[in-house]
């Protein structure tokens, strides 16, 4: 009966949905804003990359939110599969042999330097703080997955993180304190505006997308070694027939 | 007053700073997120009142407003604004043993709710309202593993909690995306100039109803209510406590905001009416069936969220008014009475005769489901008499259904909420004594904010006519969609806006006209 429904409900759903999208006129999207954005972008915000102005300038607030959650995700994720791990003794896993290791140790700082390069240049290329921290976050994880044993220091990515997170907002709070905006790049105070294209250029923006390349990139690589750190299978699956239990009784009540 | 995206903001600050600052002193972090806390409620109190005549909008980062992000601030926005750093600071989890990235989950849920009430952009709202959910999805597992009942039931409870609202986000998510691709802009205040003409149809109709259920999930909506008792019975009163009596109220005035401004055709308020009366009548029966406090009391929460549906699917500035009372009175009541029914846990039956033990908890706890109830001369006898009464005047069939189902409802709500005063004040058996003494004690801040709660009921019942004048004005703010738009683009031409989406249809089917030739 339950699947049933669910089936009605998403079949129903996917319909409405082919409906809606049959009527949609393709290729002339009703986009209001972009030509106005395009027109304005490089004067008001003087990114040469316009989706860094978009993201960064016009719905900066929204990246700050997207920023938080997934710091939101990550320390959920770090309570509740840290602490099972708190408890657990040392992991017994060997390297995963020569080639590995010394392929990783050669990407890595390769890796880092794409990384950051990706995210100084955001506001002229596509790219930006995303991606590049992203790319940062795989470099400091090679090194775990070829050597399961070796320590990582959570301090210093919770460190990172927090303040890389702070950044962001006390750029946001510095434009306040001129009496602008909060989140305003500015041009006149700081960093003078120079000319379209150039790597200083854009006012704050540049240093707004670091904190964000940061940010990630730390996030990234805390939850991806809190996963690999997380307690073996066995441990997992005990959880969940406890869990489908307990939840059996539950039921069980219920009628 | 630009001041008040700092509510937003600082919180926000607070929490990526929380989880550093303990790594040198653990009571540090713990002050910086109260003294958030405390700086949110001075800054709205400073600007309290300014907003009665004429709101207020800013652009933040200072791009004009169809380009830019605006929050907007009118009567409704300061004071669930407000309420959101009072009623986290109230049931702020005090001790020693929680973990610190709890806390720091608990700044984000206030600055993203915030954010909620205060944004005045289709995204941004969504944006806000993912951090929301994320944020409470963390706050139940990590309670459900701390806390001292069953820690598997609290996880696949959480996992449940957490499939569902992801499947609603999805759902919102599609319909914001319908919209935009009918209008082609996120700002609330243009979305609101332009819905008449580009929202007035299946596709506007079908976006509502997919951010009604995508939203719904937070705010106990009918289909989509299934994770409500189980999480509320995994997590310690104080989160339940707080999700039943502030979350859910900010994912209503998010479908408020959006039916007021974006979706003028009346199927859309009977369908949030159908989905309210079906919620009203369907947590209430199962509230009347059920043996255990908390649960009885996560269903009676179903049952009221419905009535405050189909009190805001009425139409016009009554309608909004009569579902400000109800959402307002159920905003007070039902986290005080999780409060009192946090030291009551376990079966019903086990609480008989402890109106003899405690009868100050007793007496206090048969004045908050009075006024739930609807006696008079409490206050939710009046806001229930507004929406009767509102409901009988309505000419549309739908409506009928729902005064009957809101009265059948009620009878119900009566005959289990009279059962267990029965039981409290029944005369204890000799044989049931060890049992009883079993039952934990409240604690003395549970008890003092119940305590509060019936103080500022009972002053409401005193104050009832500057109450109905507060709410009117606050409902005809809410619903003025002119004075919005005005409000958003104060130094704008509107016709200009107007004209230039007008133009940019022409050129749409100017192409498709060559396309087809």
């Amino acid at each position: 009966m339950r699947n049933f429904t669910s089936l009605l409900f998403s079949g129903g759903l996917a319909f409405l949905l082919l409906v809606l999208a049959s009527q949609l006129p393709f290729g002339n999207p009703v986009m209001l804003l972009g030509g106005e954005i395009i027109q304005a972008a490089p004067d008001e915000v003087g990114t040469a990359n316009l989706v860094a102005a978009v993201l960064l300038a016009y719905r900066g607030i929204d990246t700050l939110g997207e920023l938080a959650i997934l710091f939101t995700a990550t320390a959920a994720v770090g309570l509740i599969l840290g602490r099972a791990h708190a408890s657990k003794a040392v992991h017994q896993d060997k390297d995963s042999g020569f080639i590995t290791t010394r392929g990783s140790d050669l990407m890595m700082p390769l890796l880092i330097i794409v990384g950051f390069y990706i995210i100084f240049y955001g506001h002229l290329t596509p790219g930006g703080g995303f991606q590049g921290g992203v790319i940062l976050a795989i470099a400091f994880f090679l090194p775990v997955l070829t050597r399961p044993g070796s320590k990582v220091d959570h301090g210093m990515i919770t460190i990172i993180e927090g303040l890389a997170g702070a950044g962001f907002i006390m750029i946001g709070l510095w434009a306040m304190l001129y009496g602008k905006p909060f989140l305003q790049p500015f041009f006149d105070t700081f960093l003078g505006n120079s000319t379209l294209g150039s790597l200083w250029s854009a006012g704050t923006l540049p240093l707004l997308y670091l904190a964000v390349g940061l940010k990630v990139g730390a996030e990234l690589a805390g939850l991806l070694v809190t996963i690999a750190e997380a307690p073996a299978v066995a441990e997992a699956t005990a959880h969940t027939t406890e869990a489908q239990a307990v939840s059996e009784t539950a039921k069980v009540e219920y009628k | 007053m630009d001041n008040i995206i700092l509510v937003v903001i600082l919180p926000l600050l607070a929490a990526f700073l929380m989880p550093v600052m303990a790594r040198t002193s653990e009571v540090l972090a713990r002050v910086t997120g109260l003294s958030v806390l405390f700086v949110s409620i001075v800054i709205i109190l400073s600007v309290w009142g300014t907003v009665d005549k004429q709101a207020v909008s800013f652009a933040i980062g200072g791009y004009r407003p169809p380009l830019g992000i605006v929050f907007y601030i009118d009567q409704l926005s300061l004071l669930f604004a407000l309420a959101i750093p009072v009623m986290v600071l109230l049931f702020w989890p005090w001790n020693k043993v929680t973990h610190i990235r709890e806390y720091s989950l608990l700044m984000l849920l206030t600055a993203s709710a915030s954010g909620l009430v205060l944004s005045g952009d289709l995204f941004n709202i969504y944006v806000f309202y993912e951090l929301l959910a994320v944020a409470s999805y963390g706050l139940v597992a990590v309670q459900g593993r701390s806390g001292q009942k069953s820690e598997g039931a609290a996880l696949a409870a959480s996992l449940r909690y957490l499939i569902l609202g992801t499947v609603g986000s999805v759902m919102m998510l599609i319909g914001i995306a319908i919209i935009y691709t009918q209008v082609g802009t996120l700002n609330l205040a243009h979305l609101s100039l332009l819905a008449p003409e580009k929202l007035n149809n299946v596709a506007g109709l079908s976006a509502f109803a997919l951010i009604l259920i995508g939203v719904g999930v937070k705010a106990e909506l009918f289909p989509v209510n299934s994770w409500v008792p189980e999480v509320y019975g995994a997590v310690s009163t104080r989160l339940s406590a707080l999700m039943a009596g502030l979350l859910s109220k900010l994912a209503v005035i998010v479908i408020i905001r959006l039916l007021v401004l974006l979706f003028p055709q009346p199927e859309a308020l009977q369908l949030m009416a159908i989905l309210g009366m079906l919620g009203v009548i369907t947590g209430e029966l199962v509230a009347w069936r059920s043996k255990d406090m908390i649960r009885m009391l996560s269903f009676s929460s179903i049952g009221q969220l419905g009535l405050v549906f189909v009190a805001f699917s009425i139409p016009g500035d009554i309608g909004l008014m009569a579902g400000f009372a109800v959402a307002l009175h159920h905003l007070l009541v039902k986290p005080a009475l999780f409060m009192l029914a946090g030291g009551w846990s376990g079966p019903l039956k086990n609480l008989s005769g402890v109106a003899k033990q405690s009868p100050y908890i007793a007496a206090l706890f048969v004045l908050l489901i009075m006024s739930l109830l609807g006696v008079p001369p409490l206050p939710g006898f009046w806001a229930k008499l507004l929406i009767v009464m509102n409901l009988a005047s309505q000419s549309a069939p739908v409506y009928s259904f729902a005064l009957a189902f809101v009265l059948i409802a009620t009878v119900i709500e009566a005959a289990y909420l009279y059962r267990v005063v029965m039981i409290l004040y029944k005369q204890p058996q000799p044989d049931r004594e060890p049992q009883q003494s079993r039952q934990k004690n409240h604690k003395f801040a549970d008890l003092s904010i119940a305590s509060a709660v019936a103080v500022i009921l009972v002053v409401v019942v005193l104050q009832i006519q500057p109450m109905e004048k507060k709410l009117t004005s606050m409902a005809q703010q809410t619903g003025d969609r002119q004075h919005y738009i005005n409000t958003v683009f104060s130094k704008l031409n509107l016709t200009d806006l107007k004209s230039q989406s007008q133009e940019r249809q022409h050129l749409v089917e100017e192409k498709e006209v060559q396309g087809s030739k």
